[in-house]
C-alpha cells in the first residue's frame, strides 16, 4: 500500500485550491519574465557569419527565412562528434514538432552547429527530424555566442559558459561521470565533447539589420526540453539518478 | 536607440547588453528555483483513491484505467478536446499534441506513460491521428463517465447554468475543455488521482509557448480576437507556392 497521504475528494480539493493559487503566482511571474526579456536591449551584429545550409551557403539574415525573428537552437554537435549530443537530440525531438507554428507566428527556428553539413543531414534522417539545421563551421558564430570553446581556452580555465567562468560540469575536473558517458556516446571524449555547449539565442531583422537579443544557457533551457514539464507534474517527479535518457532510437524496447 | 517596427528599441553596445543580461539572468535563475518548488508542492498533494472502474476504447479494443499504465506506476492524461459529433479533434489540443506527440519514449523511461483520452469515438480518433501522423496512444471515454468525473466534459443540462472548470464556476458554451490529470499505480494495484490542471495551468506543457516566450515580439497575441486565434493544423500551414509550412520550412 502507498505510503503517501491519501484523503477524501473534499481533502484533495481543499490543497488542490491552495496549490491553485501557488501555480497561477508562478505562471504570473513566467508572463512578467517574458516582458522583461522584451525589454532587454539589442545588440547590432556587424560581423558576416556565413553557413553552409540544405540550400547553400547562408548569410545570418538569410537564416531568418524572411521573417523577422531567428531562434537558434545551438546543438551540441562538435566538428569531431559522430553523433549529436543526447540531450540536445531530446529537446530537438520536442521542437521538431512544433517548428512549424513558430514558422506562422513570425519566428525561425533553425539548429546551429559547427559539425560540417553531411554530417548533420545524416543524424537528421536517422532522427527522422525536418527543422532547419544549419553548419558555422570555419565562421566564429559559435564561438562569438559562447557555446564553443577552444582547447587554449580549456587550458587556460578561462571558459565563461553561461555568463560565469568555469561554473559549469563540464569544465569541472575529475571530469563528471555523466560529461564522460555522454561524449562517449558522440564517439569523442570529454574535453572534445566539451567545446561546444548547448544554448538558445533570439535574434531579429529589421531594414536587412540583425540584432542580437537573447542568449540563454545551461538550466535556462530547461523550460525548453518539453518533457521535463510533463515529468515534473507526476508524483515521482525527475527522481534523477544520473543521465538517463537517450536517443529516441536507442531505448531498450520495454 | 534606431526605430523598428516593434517599437524605438534601445540599442547597446554587447558590454552594456551583457550588464542588462546578468540582471535578467538572477532574475531567471530565481524563477527556475520558484519553479522547481512548486513542482515540489504539486507531488506533495494528497491522493484520493479511484474507486470507478473506467473502461475506455483503445486502438486495440478495451482497456482499463488501470491497462493505460503499461506496468509503470504513473499516467499522465492529456484531456483532448474531441467531443463525439466534432469532425476534428480541438485546433489548439492539435497544439499541445504536436508538442509531445515525440516525448513519450523518454517520460516512459522515467516510469510514465502518457496517453490522450477524448469523447469522440475510437474511429474518429483513430482517423484524425493518422492525419497529424501522431504515435500516443489516445483512447475515447465516449462510453463511461471519465471526462465528467475530471471535469473536462459538460452535459447540455450542466451547461444551461454556470459549470465547475479549472476549480471555479464558469459559464461556457463548450461541451469540452482541455486539461491534464495524473493517475498512480501501486505495487497492489491501488489506484490514486494525484494532479490535474486546466485552463492556463497546462500553458507551459506547451513547450512552444517557452519557446516564444523568448523572441522579442513574444507570444505576439494580444491583437487578436482571441489568443489562439492565430493557429492552424499543422498540415493546413501554407505559403505562397501553396505548399504546407512543413514542406516549405
Amino acid at each position: 500500500m502507498t505510503k503517501h497521504m491519501t484523503g477524501t475528494r473534499e481533502e484533495w480539493l481543499a490543497a488542490r485550491l491552495e496549490l491553485l493559487e501557488a501555480e497561477k503566482e508562478v505562471t504570473r511571474r513566467s508572463d512578467e519574465l517574458a516582458r522583461r526579456r522584451q525589454e532587454l536591449p539589442w545588440v547590432r551584429v556587424d560581423k558576416e557569419y556565413r553557413f553552409e545550409t540544405d540550400e547553400g551557403s547562408a548569410s545570418l539574415a538569410d537564416l531568418f527565412r524572411r521573417r523577422s525573428q531567428l531562434l537558434v537552437y545551438h546543438f551540441m554537435f562538435g566538428p569531431d562528434y559522430t553523433a549529436g549530443c543526447p540531450s540536445c537530440s531530446t529537446i530537438a525531438d520536442g521542437f521538431n514538432g512544433f517548428v512549424v507554428y513558430l514558422a506562422n507566428h513570425d519566428v525561425t527556428l533553425s539548429a546551429v552547429s559547427r559539425a560540417p553539413l553531411t554530417k548533420l543531414q545524416a543524424y537528421k534522417r536517422r532522427m527522422g527530424w525536418t527543422f532547419p539545421w544549419v553548419s558555422s563551421l570555419g565562421s566564429n558564430f559559435n564561438f562569438d555566442f559562447n557555446v564553443s570553446f577552444t582547447e587554449e581556452q580549456q587550458r587556460e580555465g578561462v571558459v565563461e559558459y553561461n555568463y560565469e567562468r568555469g561554473g559549469h560540469a563540464m569544465d569541472a575536473t575529475p571530469v563528471p561521470e555523466p560529461v564522460a558517458q555522454f561524449a562517449a556516446t558522440c564517439g569523442t571524449d570529454a574535453p572534445t565533447y566539451s567545446r561546444d555547449r548547448p544554448g538558445m539565442s533570439a535574434f531579429l531583422l529589421e531594414d536587412g539589420v540583425v540584432y542580437h537579443a537573447y542568449s540563454t544557457y545551461a538550466r535556462g533551457l530547461d523550460g525548453l526540453w518539453g518533457m521535463y514539464q510533463w515529468i515534473d507534474r507526476a508524483p515521482k517527479g525527475r527522481n534523477e539518478k544520473g543521465i538517463w535518457w537517450r536517443r529516441h532510437d536507442e531505448y531498450d524496447n520495454r | 536607440m534606431v526605430k523598428t517596427g516593434l517599437d524605438t528599441h534601445k540599442i547597446v553596445s554587447q558590454d552594456e547588453w551583457f550588464e542588462a543580461r546578468k540582471h535578467l539572468l538572477a532574475q531567471e535563475k530565481e524563477f527556475t528555483r520558484l519553479r522547481d518548488r512548486l513542482s515540489q508542492q504539486r507531488r506533495e498533494l494528497p491522493w484520493v483513491k479511484v474507486r470507478e472502474n473506467y473502461v475506455f476504447a483503445g486502438p486495440r479494443g478495451k482497456e482499463t484505467l488501470a491497462d493505460l499504465f503499461e506496468g509503470r506506476s504513473q499516467l499522465v492524461v492529456y484531456h483532448f478536446m474531441f467531443a463525439p459529433d466534432w469532425e476534428e479533434g480541438c485546433r489548439s489540443c492539435s497544439f499541445w499534441a504536436d508538442g509531445f506527440n515525440a516525448i513519450g519514449v523518454h517520460v516512459n523511461h522515467r516510469d510514465v506513460t502518457m496517453v490522450a483520452i477524448s469523447r469522440a469515438p475510437i474511429e474518429k480518433l483513430e482517423a484524425f491521428k493518422r492525419r497529424m501522423g501522431w504515435n500516443f496512444k489516445w483512447l475515447s471515454s465516449g462510453n463511461n463517465d471519465f471526462n465528467y468525473d475530471y471535469q473536462v466534459s459538460f452535459t447540455p443540462e450542466a451547461l444551461e447554468n454556470e459549470v465547475g472548470y479549472n476549480y471555479a464556476k464558469q459559464k461556457t458554451d463548450t461541451s469540452d475543455l482541455p486539461g491534464v490529470s495524473v493517475f498512480y499505480q501501486d505495487s497492489e494495484g491501488n489506484i490514486f488521482h494525484t494532479y490535474s490542471a486546466y485552463s492556463r495551468g497546462i500553458d507551459i506543457l506547451n513547450p512552444a509557448y517557452n519557446y516564444l516566450d523568448l523572441v522579442p515580439k513574444g507570444r505576439d497575441e494580444a491583437e487578436l480576437e482571441w489568443p489562439m486565434a492565430w493557429l492552424r493544423y499543422h498540415d493546413q500551414y501554407e505559403d505562397k507556392s501553396g505548399k504546407t509550412r512543413r514542406e516549405a520550412l
